[in-house]
């Protein structure tokens, strides 16, 4: 397959993407690979369907009749390869899973392990009785780092199966005609210049050049999202290949007929293998949230290096041992890297939560392309509007039949349900009986499904119709006087109106006379502006004495009656938008983002849908309008008049970039029809990801103040540790994780949609005023509450604030066995040990208190929680998990020898509580002043 | 490979900003070799873009942009802020850090309000109690050799000055004789100073330093002095007081061939419990039990267990071998 040279006249419909370049990467680089994948996006460029049979022959020497002979076909596919899309190139396994172990901060993890067991060796090599604690927080990061390697690599390795999905639309078998001869061979081995044969069923085994097809159907929709199966003939219909009827492409589905075509291309030069590879290579960039996630990381690793560091030099200027020093650091590295993990942990869930492609543009949208099918519309055919007695009659689609209805007593509709039913060949998949109609399965292309679902809603079982009314499209009639034959038919209105003489009105069969065809015409324009799919009934009962009972009918070689027909009636169709699709047009609208709808569909369908959605709006004429309106062609409209746009997918190839630019600038409301998938964009809706990713951030970043800043009073005051690694290791990878994983399930607050679009360059995902609210606020009073618990309970054991400074000494040393306390009480060294990991433990229970508070303020990031409400079920559970966590952790026996975790009296559960009311007040009053005052000081001192 | 170029060239772009958030926190070192980064990636991507631009301009420009972001004369801004605003944060932050401070001395208070200053809320972490020996020097191994004083002098040196707390005259003038063999329990109100036992130092006899100033490790038959932790409220079962007994830990039981103990009970007599706490109880003199090992294996580590006995006394806790108990080495050179 050829590709079009160079990138001067490409062009791109992915104009967000561009845009998006132009911002985040203005400086382009290393042009070439970039090229290739441009060349990728463009249009299929091919020519086979515009040469004649012979020519493509020729073109691939072979024979039209006798196919290729066997060795000719070896020798091909040992030049070109084996018909299979190739798979990306990939790291080893190992490679991958070493790059999780010991890639980016687990390395400093893995440092921390290490000192970890040296300090352990050091102490064991030098004191008699060492104490496990250095060893046993060795154990834990390394397992730490191990368990969340091997995660990352589960999940990568899951992503990877993308690919994998690609080779799995490689058809297995083919049937090849070589040397004259037909024969089955692996589709792998299918050559250019094969004859293959296809019939319904089968996948295509690649890209086919029909030479000659009997009544074959393809069902196009894995490549181009049409559902509607399409004919496949001989001649060449459209210039775009993807358009023209004598082409079928690799791994796409034969519904029914048999076809025969010469292979153009294998592999990866297929359509399929072209996207397949653009899907693949699209992976390698990284999304803007990737981008934010890796800065916040590198900024967190920054912060706990720089801590690390300086807590380490500031500990050896105190006086402290390097090794002293060294359990320092890895402390404070510990703080800062584990709670990087739950934020990956974390931002990794949110990509899972929405898919990962969805997060592509995330905030930073300005426009979004949105595809029709399945998108803006259910992709579920319903049956809208029928004609019959000149009159439009809206169809009843509710289950009971309970909405506006006809006269269904009409024998024109009798006749119309008849047809509908029997000239249709889509069942109900079977075992579905209980299940309403509208919502069960059907074997059968989507209007016949559509059509079959509506009569047997408003007519019954059409199954018992058609077992009454045996054969198709020529059936004997229910009624056993009448042994006449009848001849049914359905198809494009126009073309069926043609084969009619008659219509049938009222159950009497009159003339079709210039008046009827009149009306039928505005019947037909009407419905088929509605955006809907519109086909035409007609009936004929063939004269008993022609057609006697037992009459062989033929239908390739037709000998009986097709013109002079009854015409019955028109039905239309409509694949209805979604529910939630008007509103959320109406909400990107007023977020200052422009909505672009992209389709496969006609036109007129097309403008149907978006005014239906409102990407056209109420009010808004195309030019096309307006010259309609005004009675003018088309060329005299000033285009700038027109505020929305219906763009043919064919004029989109001619136009330049400048134009399409023109385009955008000039209509605020744009319709791309008739577009191929290359030319389609995904939509997005990446803000609340964005705003939720903000609020897990700065919900885990605040917890990072309470685990510091004990180690910081420890070493300045010399107080007892207040907080363990341990413990903090167990509030980083235990208690917050699932809360900061269910804040990603919020619900988006009331003003997410009026926002204007996040601008990457100045609206990061962590800013100045997070970390100042996280830091510096929320985060002290958390500190705060920690630390009273822990006074409280030193004091309650006798060790009152006054005597704390400076008994650190005294405190760690192994020998001093008579310790006194400020009511004269000596104590052991294991004893008062106990009571500093007891006060671990309430600092750890005192920061999951806090981190209530802090969830729950963390909801939101200007609403006040009454106007949001608790409707996020995840993070109610994320409230009763920790919690129960945290009490498990602390009762759980055995844990004092495990993790040295204390049970705590009930009564040191409330030390923090006063703490945690005080977060949600503050905070409470914090965002009212946001909401009362907008655009003031606190908003741009405290709105991150 | 591309795509990467393209992030980094990002980021760097990013970074620009992300500086001013992490001006506070990053060290200066890193950030210069992050604006390094910087500057090699500007240049390539100058290069890339072959506006043949020269190189020396990037970082002139990038030097300007970080001067201009330490101090911008135009808007008088520095650090990115103003003066002004500056300065409002750093008062909204000291109000909001001051009532803080508030809130917590508060809570503090109420604590203090809470729990009594006479009676710890809690003993039962504190219990049962430790043991502690003197002359301590912050290891349990007794090395000595006989011959040599300057390798024993520092013991006779702690024990003198531990002793001095102890010494009859101090006892008698602050403390009363009180009867022994029974609690000396004074009721009344909490915080009424409490008098304190006398213990004095002439109850140890021959461990008392005061016919031998050397307390024996001249001769090579140290004296140890054993204590009970103290423990506010802590009484030894009536009419069994808690006694002393020490033996060779591991190894050869006769390694210790005799010890004396000072009270010849060798037990810690009930009128000095129970304790009333520092606060009242102010001159309680924590009773001693010495241990004189008159005839220990010389020239070689013994190991010595000194153990508690009595009811309500728990000396057997693997992970903690200073309750109710202690071990501790004795190498007697001569």
């Amino acid at each position: 397959m050829k590709r079009k040279s160079g990138g001067s006249d490409s062009y791109r419909v992915a104009t967000s993407q561009d845009k998006k370049d132009d911002k985040g990467s203005p400086k382009k680089s290393k042009a070439k690979e970039r090229r290739d994948l441009d060349d990728l996006k463009k249009e299929v460029a091919m020519t086979e369907h515009k040469m004649s049979v012979e020519e493509v022959c020729r073109k691939y020497n072979t024979d039209c009749v006798q196919g290729l002979t066997h060795s000719k076909a070896q020798e091909i596919l040992a030049r070109d390869g084996p018909n299979a899309l190739t798979p990306p190139p990939t790291t080893p396994e190992w490679v991958k899973f070493c790059r999780q172990l010991f890639g980016g901060f687990s390395i400093l993890l893995w440092i921390g392990a290490i000192l970890c067991f040296l300090a352990y060796g050091i102490q064991a090599g030098t004191e008699d009785d060492p104490s496990g604690d250095n060893l046993y927080l060795g154990i834990v990061l390394a397992a730490v780092v191990i368990i969340t390697g091997c995660f990352s690599y589960y999940q990568e390795a899951k992503s990877s199966k993308i690919m994998e999905s690609f080779k799995n639309m490689v058809p297995q078998q083919a049937l090849v005609i070589r040397e004259g001869e037909k024969m089955q061979v692996n589709a792998e081995e299918v050559v250019v210049g094969d004859l293959v044969e296809i019939k319904g069923g089968d996948r295509v085994p690649a890209d086919l050049r029909i030479i000659s097809a009997h009544g074959c159907k393809v069902d196009n929709s894995s490549l181009t999202g049409e559902s509607e199966p399409q004919t496949r003939s001989p001649d060449c219909t459209h210039d775009n290949p993807l358009e023209t009827r004598n082409i079928t492409f690799f791994s796409t589905n034969c519904v029914e007929g048999t076809a025969r075509g010469v292979v153009v291309a294998t592999g990866d030069r297929t359509v399929m293998g072209r996207i397949a590879t653009l899907a693949s290579g699209l992976e390698v960039g990284k999304t803007p949230i990737a981008i934010e996630i890796e800065h916040f990381i590198q900024l967190i690793t920054g912060v706990a290096v720089f801590l690390g560091v300086s807590f380490f030099i500031l500990s050896l200027i105190l006086g402290y041992t390097w090794l002293e020093a060294v359990i320092f650091l890895i402390g404070i590295i510990v703080a800062n890297v584990c709670l990087t993990l739950t934020a990956k942990r974390m931002a990794r869930k949110n990509c899972l939560v929405k898919n990962l492609e969805a997060v592509e543009t995330l905030g930073s949208t300005s426009t979004i392309c949105s595809d029709k099918t399945g998108t803006l519309t259910q992709n579920r055919m319903t049956v809208a509007h029928m004609w019959f007695d000149n009159q439009i009659h809206e169809a009843d689609t509710t289950e009971d039949q309970s909405g506006t209805s006809f006269d269904k007593s009409s024998h024109t509709w009798v006749a119309l349900s008849h047809i509908a039913g029997l000239c249709n060949r889509a069942v109900f998949k079977g075992g579905q009986d209980n299940i309403p109609v509208l919502k069960r399965d059907v074997a059968g292309d989507a209007s016949e499904s559509a059509l079959l679902k509506c009569i047997e809603l408003s007519s019954g079982s059409v199954k018992l119709m058609r077992e009454r009314n045996k054969k198709l499209s020529i059936h004997e009639t229910e009624d056993p006087n009448d042994n006449r034959y009848l001849l049914v038919m359905k198809g494009a209105p126009e073309r069926i109106l043609d084969r009619c003489a008659t219509i049938l009105l009222q159950g009497k069969e009159q003339p079709l006379d210039e008046e009827m065809k009149e009306a039928f015409q505005n019947a037909y324009l009407e419905l088929g502006g509605l955006g809907e799919r519109v086909l035409g009934f007609c009936h004929y009962y063939l004269p008993e004495e022609q057609f006697p009972k037992g009459f062989a009918f033929d239908c390739d070689d037709v000998n009986f009656t097709t013109d002079n027909l009854c015409f019955v009636g028109l039905m239309s169709m409509i694949d209805p938008p979604r529910a939630a699709v008007p509103d959320a047009v109406g909400k990107c609208r007023s977020a200052g983002i422009k909505v672009i709808m992209v389709t496969g569909d006609h036109p007129i369908t097309a403008k149907a849908i978006a005014k239906g959605v409102g990407i056209i709006s109420e009010g808004n004429e195309t030019v096309e309008d307006i010259a309609a309106r005004l009675n003018i062609p088309v060329s005299q409209v000033n285009p700038r008049d027109a505020k929305a746009c219906v763009i043919h997918g064919t004029d989109l190839k001619d136009f330049t970039s400048e134009q399409i630019d023109e385009i955008l600038q000039n209509h605020t409301e744009i319709v791309f029809a008739r577009t191929s998938p290359q030319q389609k964009l995904i939509i997005v809706e990446g803000r609340l990801i964005f705003d939720n990713l903000k609020k897990s951030i700065a919900y885990t970043l605040t917890s990072n103040i309470p685990e510091i800043t004990p180690f910081l009073l420890f070493i300045m005051a010399n107080i007892p540790l207040p907080l363990g690694t341990i413990t903090i290791l167990c509030i980083d990878l235990g208690t917050d994780m699932v809360p900061a994983i269910s804040l990603a399930y919020e619900a988006a607050e009331s003003d997410i949609m009026k926002r204007q679009p996040r601008n990457p360059r100045t609206d990061k995902l962590v800013n100045e005023r997070l970390i100042s609210m996280a830091y510096g606020q929320i985060g002290m009073i958390q500190a705060l509450g920690g630390f009273f618990s822990y006074f409280v309970i030193l004091a309650e054991n006798g060790f009152l604030p006054g005597n704390l400074v400076g008994i650190r000494l005294n405190w760690d040393d192994r020998t001093v066995n008579d310790l006194e306390d400020s009511y004269g009480q000596q104590w052991t060294y294991e004893q008062r040990k106990v009571v500093e990991f007891t006060c671990h433990t309430a600092f750890f229970v005192s920061i999951v208190v806090v981190q209530w508070a802090d969830l729950i303020i963390c909801k939101t990031r200007r609403n006040s929680v009454f106007q949001q409400g608790m409707k996020n079920k995840i993070l109610i559970f994320g409230l009763f998990e920790e919690t129960a966590l945290a009490a498990f952790l602390s009762y759980c026996p055995g844990m004092d020898v495990a993790l040295r975790m204390y049970p705590l009296k009930p009564s040191w559960w409330f030390c923090a509580f006063p703490y945690s009311f005080l977060i949600f007040v503050y905070d409470e009053i914090r965002k009212l002043i946001l909401r009362r005052n907008p655009g003031g000081w606190v908003e741009k001192e405290t709105y991150y | 490979d591309d795509q990467d170029e393209v992030n980094q060239n990002y980021l760097a772009d990013e970074e620009e900003d992300a500086e001013q958030e992490a001006q506070m926190m990053m060290v200066p070192g890193l950030e210069e070799e992050e604006e390094e980064e910087e500057g090699k990636e500007e240049e390539e991507e100058r290069e890339e873009e072959g506006q043949g631009q020269p190189t020396g301009n990037a970082w002139r420009q990038k030097l300007q942009i970080v001067t201009e972001y330490l101090w911008d004369p135009e808007k008088r801004m520095s650090l990115a802020r103003t003066g002004q605003s500056r300065s409002l944060i750093l008062v909204i932050y000291f109000f909001f850090y001051a009532s803080l401070a508030a809130v917590i001395t508060l809570f503090l208070y109420m604590l203090f309000l809470a729990i009594s200053p006479y009676m710890p809320t809690f003993t039962e972490q504190v219990k049962p109690p430790g043991v502690m020996i003197r002359p301590f020097a912050h290891s349990l191994n007794f090395n000595f050799n006989v011959s040599e004083p300057e390798t024993w002098q520092h013991y006779v040196v702690s024990l003198n000055g531990f002793l001095q707390g102890y010494n009859d005259s101090l006892q008698e003038e602050m403390n009363v004789d009180c009867p022994p063999g029974q609690y000396f329990i004074q009721d009344g109100d909490e915080d009424e100073d409490k008098k304190a036992c006398q213990f004095k130092r002439s109850f140890l006899k021959n461990c008392s330093g005061l016919e031998d100033p050397t307390f024996g490790y001249s001769t090579g038959q140290p004296c140890i002095l054993l204590k009970m932790n103290r423990i506010v409220g802590f009484r030894p079962e009536l009419g069994d007081p808690v006694k002393v007994s020490c033996k060779v830990q591991k190894g050869d039981e006769y390694d210790i061939r005799s010890i004396s103990y000072y009270p010849e009970s060798a037990s810690f007599d009930l009128r000095y419990y129970p304790y009333y706490g520092k606060l009242t109880h102010v001159n309680y003199t924590s009773p001693l039990v010495a241990m004189h090992f008159t005839d220990v294996v010389k020239n070689q580590a013994v190991p010595v267990q000194c153990q508690l006995k009595g009811k309500g006394i728990i000396n057997d806790v693997i992970n903690d071998r200073f309750v109710g108990r202690i071990i501790f080495t004795l190498n007697i050179e001569t």
